[in-house]
């Protein structure tokens, strides 16, 4: 090991270093993208904004937002959307890759079917699952042969959208467990089959074990996604705050009632919420990877 | 396991690691979530070869306002005026303006406001005082649209145009429109009944809407949302305010508010009405030539219907809303006297408020409403000398919010009636705050 690295340190730069050279370009692409708009935001929000009236009022905004009975309410909101959508999505989305890694007679045309959802623009599919759930023509109800206020009683208009977004993001979930379950060697399988092991051990001992890296990383997606959802609760209820999400929150500050100081406070901190769960599901992740390289270099 | 295997395994996972790093930031990358709909930032006209200034105004109706920029660019060669088309949804519009004049970008110099607009535009300093024009439009137009192009006594804008509901009514159900709003309730129910249809149709959903809906039947009980000098909130005075919410529970307890009331916008009514499923509906006037099958739209009612003023709660003259836009000058304009011409002219020129009435776009100057030959903007006419305009305080969207959310919960019974109008008062006194 330290051999080489000699090596190649008399050839000039090393590997390292080359590596950094290249990452730059896209590193400062990043920057410019991604952490610029960040850092202004969080600038803006130590600002009182009214038009052409601004003051720098330090940490008052983010006062405001600890004593916001709105914004808990949105934090509530985001929290019951993300565990119960993102919990559903998993179940129906392994079901639906489990189903898409079987070889049977028309599984080409199975695949695009489930994928269908997935496809549509999410403002589109919000439309149309409001018309749905709508009064008149009272869609959903006919079907269900019920006689729900779907879109203006609080408990079930959270009902309504996570129904919609499960239908829209369980395809997603299990696309990308079905390249996760196309990783795992069939030679696996069929040693077990040989020691007798029935289907659940299979699936318990074989397919949840090594399609844990999918599985993080569905999770994390929808996880984060879903944190920040705003199109189905703006479309079904608007500012209304029986289904306001964070970033519905937000966005009626920017747009609504434009303080612009406050709607980046609370940018902000709904950043920090999505951020923390974020690293939390990468550390997660990060840790075994750390564990790896470690044993490796012993 | 073999060397081999984790070898990949790790692979598998620095890529999952990278990807997932790569999808958070970007996910979380902007600092303000997505708008609604499309992006769509308008358009310009191209209306003139060189114009000297922009108009910033809705998209709704567009043909009509194009018609009037192309009269003031024949009888003003050298200083034409190009339209900017914003969309058509009034939030849209307003984030529009606000890009625009926050950037500093300044490329609007008249901006067509909607009513509710001022106070806020006023305060923000995003537009000129127009006050000195004030003798200009007094006893011209309608004192209603002057009321709302002012906030605190001072003249920000000059009225364009104008909005006010009527009262849809079935002649085939109904002899006479009601004159108070306990007969529209006996007389809608009891003709429901009969033919075996909804009462009443009109704007219930959580929305701007709803606070108009409620307005008219508050303003009609003799409720008035602040004192004369806009210095804090009456609303709770009288019980104008709980005359209206009752009115408004019990109809919808008693079924009549047509079911599905809870989540109706204006269209959601119209197509009610048009399919002959109501007997009554409060709306603007953009649905009259679509129920009387104008252009081989479908209609059940064709023949049926007409319009009167809406009731009140005394069977004492009437009481809508007011709607429509003003013009106000861009204090970021780069030629304010032409801007401030052009205002001028589009408040009070005769030929450019009658393309409005020809139109069906309600215009602003009371002669258009004197001697015409058209029934039903004659009772405009009438509903319009008697409007009322939402206040154009700072805070009023806020304030609307607010009412949004509690009367929506009040109406259907989710929310203590009382605690919702406290909500509201609080509300309308925190929307005069200035900073």
């Amino acid at each position: 090991m330290a051999k080489t690295q000699s090596v190649s340190t008399r050839r000039g730069l090393g590997e390292r270093a080359m590596g950094r050279i290249f990452l730059a370009p896209s590193f400062a692409f990043m920057a410019v993208i991604a952490l610029f708009p960040v850092f202004y935001a969080i600038g803006m929000s130590l600002y009182s904004i009214r038009g052409f009236h601004q003051e720098f009022t330090g940490f008052d905004n983010y006062a405001r937002v600890l004593t916001d009975a709105g914004f808990f309410n949105a934090v509530g909101n985001t929290l019951v959307f993300t565990v119960a959508s993102v919990s559903l999505e998993f179940v129906v989305g392994m079901a639906f890759a489990l189903i898409m890694h079987q070889a049977f007679v028309g599984r080409g045309l199975t695949r695009a079917v489930i994928l269908v959802p997935w496809v549509i623009p999410t403002a589109v599919a919000a439309q149309v699952w409001r018309y749905m759930f709508d009064h008149n023509p009272g869609f959903v109800n006919s079907v269900l042969g019920t006689d729900v206020n779907w879109l203006r009683d609080p408990a079930w208009s959270m009902v309504g959208i996570i129904s919609a977004d499960v239908w829209k993001t369980a395809p997603f979930v299990a696309l990308l467990l079905l390249a996760g379950l196309q990783t795992i060697p069939k030679d696996y399988y069929e040693a077990a089959r040989v020691d007798g092991a029935t289907v659940v051990q299979r699936f318990w001992f074989i397919t949840l074990p090594l399609l844990r890296p999918a599985i993080v990383v569905a999770l994390l997606f929808r996880t984060v996604d879903a944190l920040r959802m705003f199109d189905f609760a703006y479309v079904f209820a608007g500012y209304s705050n029986s289904l306001a999400t964070l970033s519905v929150y937000a966005q009626r500050f920017l747009v609504a009632e434009p303080e612009l100081g406050y709607a980046n406070a609370l940018s902000t901190v709904t950043f920090v919420i999505v951020m923390i769960v974020g690293l939390a599901f990468i550390s997660r992740m990060g840790r075994h990877m750390v564990g790896d390289v470690a044993r490796k270099e012993k | 396991m073999s060397e081999l295997s984790r070898h990949k395994r790790y692979a598998v996972r620095t890529g999952a690691a990278g990807l997932a790093a790569l999808g958070l930031t970007l996910a979380t990358a902007c600092g303000t979530p997505p708008g609604e709909g499309s992006e769509e930032e308008g358009e310009s006209a191209g209306l003139a070869e060189d114009p000297q200034f922009v108009w910033a105004v809705t998209g709704a109706d567009r043909q009509v306002h194009e018609e009037v920029a192309r009269l003031w660019n024949e009888r003003n060669p050298d200083r034409q005026v190009d339209i900017f088309f914003l969309a058509p949804t009034a939030d849209e519009q307003r984030q529009a303006m606000f890009q625009d004049l926050q950037s500093q970008a300044g490329e609007f110099d008249v901006l067509g406001l909607d009513v509710i607009w001022t106070g806020e535009f006023a305060d923000y300093g995003y537009i000129e005082s127009l006050e000195d024009l004030r003798s200009e439009v007094d006893g011209v137009s309608l004192d209603g649209a002057v009321d709302s192009a002012q906030w605190q006594q001072e003249l920000y804008a000059l009225p364009y145009s104008s909005n006010g509901a009527f009262l849809y009514y079935r002649t085939d159900l109904v002899d006479e429109p009601p004159a108070t709003w306990e007969e529209l309730y006996e007389t809608g129910t009891e003709a429901a009944e009969e033919a075996g249809i909804s009462g009443y149709v009109g704007q219930g959903d959580q929305y701007e809407g709803l606070v108009v809906n409620f307005l008219e039947l508050y303003w009609s009980a003799g409720g008035e949302l602040f004192d004369d000098a806009q210095s804090q909130s009456t609303f709770l005075e009288g019980d104008a305010a709980t005359t209206a919410l009752d009115f408004m529970t019990e109809a919808y307890d008693s079924g009549f508010y047509a079911e599905g009331f809870d989540s109706m916008v204006e269209d959601d009514a119209r197509a009610l009405f048009q399919a002959g499923e109501a007997v009554y509906m409060r709306n603007w006037p953009y649905a009259i030539p679509l129920l009387e099958g104008e252009g081989g739209e479908e209609s059940a009612v064709a023949d049926d219907f007409a319009v009167a003023p809406l009731p009140t709660f005394t069977g004492e003259g009437t009481t809508s809303a007011l709607g429509g836009l003003n013009n106000a000058v861009s204090t970021l304009s780069e030629n304010k006297d032409l801007a401030r011409e052009f205002v001028l002219w589009a408040a009070t020129d005769p030929e450019a408020q009658d393309i409005l009435a020809t139109n069906s776009l309600p215009p602003t100057m009371q002669s258009a409403y004197e001697d015409t030959e058209d029934p039903h903007l004659e009772v405009l006419g009438e509903i319009l000398g008697d409007a009322h305009a939402r206040p154009p305080v700072p805070g009023y969207n806020s304030m609307s919010l607010v009412m949004q959310e509690n009367l929506h919960a009040a109406y259907l019974g989710q929310e203590d009636p009382a605690a919702a109008l406290e909500a509201v008062d609080r509300s309308a006194d925190e929307a005069l705050e200035q900073e």
